[in-house]
């Protein structure tokens, strides 16, 4: 056989595969360079960069304010979803496959487009600049997100399961949280750490809605990289790796990755 | 639970929340319409014509088809091999995908600011071939079209690899095995057995990764400087700067038709390749 052939191509693979991690890695590796740079030979390692982060007021705000919008839409986004998809797979109206279509349709929208349509409909509102109006926007940003892996659940609940609870008198309310809930419960957590993760991470739709009164860390990381190149960027940057590593992580433990690349079973 | 009871009543108003968050993305989309050809001075075209008549447009227009283009079909063709790699890999893909979905999920503009950090003047791929006596002065690797193809291509990679290996997790083992019992050797069998199948999830990635380019701001602000314009970058400066909602949303329109033209011709190439599912 062609085995030599083979392990070429898997090094070559592997290769591939490290340039994807590369950007972050060093990123890492300058975080903890007293120089606030990469040299040869490597220099003294200190926290410096991470103490004058936090220290600094708009670094500490606007990460716990990205904290608190991605929190605040992972749940809410979640809740939306399990009870739209619950309702549709319910009732299977004649017009799910259109509808679930308008559900994915933000998916289809280049960011920019979907920036300048966001702002639009929020400045009509008076929500420009504001929380509510970044976390409104999430929402919508993140739904196709949220509602695949609750979708995907659904499906795979045993049928004769609520057959049985309805036929022993159990009523739509205790099938859907008694039944539907508990067992679709893979999907939620996946459409929680999941939304959770885009809302904190989202920078292209979100510049297009913060003011002065409101920033996320993402959008203040972009304005600070275009004033000011300081390393303190490499230990605020680190420190986002670091929520993403630890969310996908627990995904991992929680429930497995398999739904990433996961087909559709539909 | 097909069938479970005979129809659920009052299950309806579950969807309400789910429908109001579909009508405001609906409503902002009716309002892009809205403003692209509503100006102060009423029913305009003014700023669709200004697009077609004016060349330096044109050029920012031509500059983002082509990235997107070029990103699309690079990251399609590097992220390959690697989804190749971890469906070959079963004991490892639970590993290995971690290292794919935390690039992919980290913020682009942290990932941008890793590019910055590499191939910027003083970067650490400057000053390493610097050392190493292979230049003696620094390559021009960013603020030109050259740093917002490989910062956007390594950006949209991660996806790339998801949507190919979920395809190609699809693929039944014994199509290979019988292939390879009928003579075919390894790269033969991945010719003509594999690369087929495995198409669809690799147009899936060109896709998504083109309509992602076409409206990518930060990174090409970051890596291509203030002169490279992408159509994402000049929207941006629209709203942003100049506060002109009817120019940006006239920029947004053509962006998403220029999208969908994309993904249309996308969808003809897929139907000339790939062979007809017979399922």
């Amino acid at each position: 056989m062609n085995a030599p052939l083979i392990k070429l191509g898997r090094a070559g693979s592997l290769a591939l595969l490290f340039f994807l991690p590369a950007p972050i890695v060093v990123i890492g590796a300058t975080s903890f360079a007293a120089a606030g740079y990469l040299r040869f030979p490597p220099g003294e390692l200190s926290l410096r960069w991470y103490a004058e982060a936090a220290t600094d007021p708009r670094w500490i705000d606007s990460f716990l304010t990205s904290l608190g919008i991605a929190a605040i839409v992972a749940v809410t986004v979640t809740a939306i979803a399990f009870a739209g998809a619950y309702a549709c797979h319910r009732l299977r109206p004649r017009w799910l496959a259109t509808f679930e279509l308008i559900v994915m349709s933000p998916l289809f929208f280049p960011h920019a487009a979907l920036g300048v349509a966001l702002v639009n409909v929020l400045a009509l509102s008076g929500h420009l600049g504001t929380a509510s109006g970044i976390v409104v926007a999430h929402v919508v940003c993140t739904l196709p997100f949220a509602w695949r892996p609750i979708m995907v659940a659904l499906q795979r609940i045993d049928s004769e399961i609520v057959e049985a609870a309805s036929l022993l008198g159990a009523d739509e309310r205790r099938i859907a949280l008694g039944i539907a809930l508990p067992l679709a419960r893979s999907g939620i957590v996946t459409a929680l750490l999941f939304s959770f993760i885009i809302s904190f991470d989202e920078v292209t739709v979100t510049m297009f809605l913060t003011g002065p009164q409101v920033t996320t860390l993402p959008v203040q990381i972009y304005a600070f990289i275009q004033e000011n190149a300081s390393p303190v960027l490499a230990a605020i940057s680190t420190v986002t790796v670091a929520v993403t590593l630890l969310v996908v992580m627990l995904l991992e433990r929680l429930i497995g990755l398999e739904f990433f690349v996961a087909h559709d079973p539909a | 639970m097909r069938g479970a009871t005979a129809t659920p009543r009052g299950l309806g108003w579950l969807l309400l929340p789910a429908v109001l968050v579909l009508a405001l993305f609906l409503g902002a989309v009716a309002l892009l319409f809205l403003h692209a050809f509503w100006t102060k001075d009423g029913f305009s075209l003014a700023y669709f014509k200004q697009i077609l008549d004016r060349a330096d447009y044109h050029e920012v227009f031509l500059r983002t088809v082509s990235i997107a283009a070029i990103v699309s079909l690079t990251s399609a063709l590097l992220a390959y091999p690697i989804a190749w790699l971890l469906w070959r890999l079963p004991k490892w893909r639970n590993l290995l995908l971690v290292v794919v979905l935390v690039p992919w999920l980290v913020s682009l503009v942290v990932r941008t600011y890793g590019w910055l950090v590499i191939l910027g003047p003083k970067g650490f791929l400057n000053e390493a071939l610097r050392w190493a006596g292979v230049i003696q002065s620094p390559l021009p690797l960013i603020f030109n079209d050259l740093g917002v193809v490989i910062g956007l291509t390594h950006v949209l990679m991660p996806f790339s690899v998801i949507a190919t290996l979920s395809v190609l997790l699809q693929i039944d083992n014994r199509l290979e095995e019988a292939s390879e019992s009928l003579g075919a050797g390894a790269l033969e069998t991945w010719r003509r057995v594999v690369l087929p199948l495995s198409l669809p999830g690799v147009f899936t990635g060109i896709s998504i990764t083109f309509l992602t380019s076409m409206g990518a701001i930060v990174t090409p602000i970051l890596l291509g400087g203030i002169r490279q314009k992408m159509a994402g970058t000049q929207i941006y400066q629209e709203v942003v700067y100049n506060f002109n909602m009817s120019k940006a949303s006239a920029w947004a329109l053509c962006l998403l038709i220029l999208s969908g033209l994309g993904l249309v011709l996308l969808r003809t190439v897929e139907a000339a390749l790939v062979p007809k599912a017979d399922k």
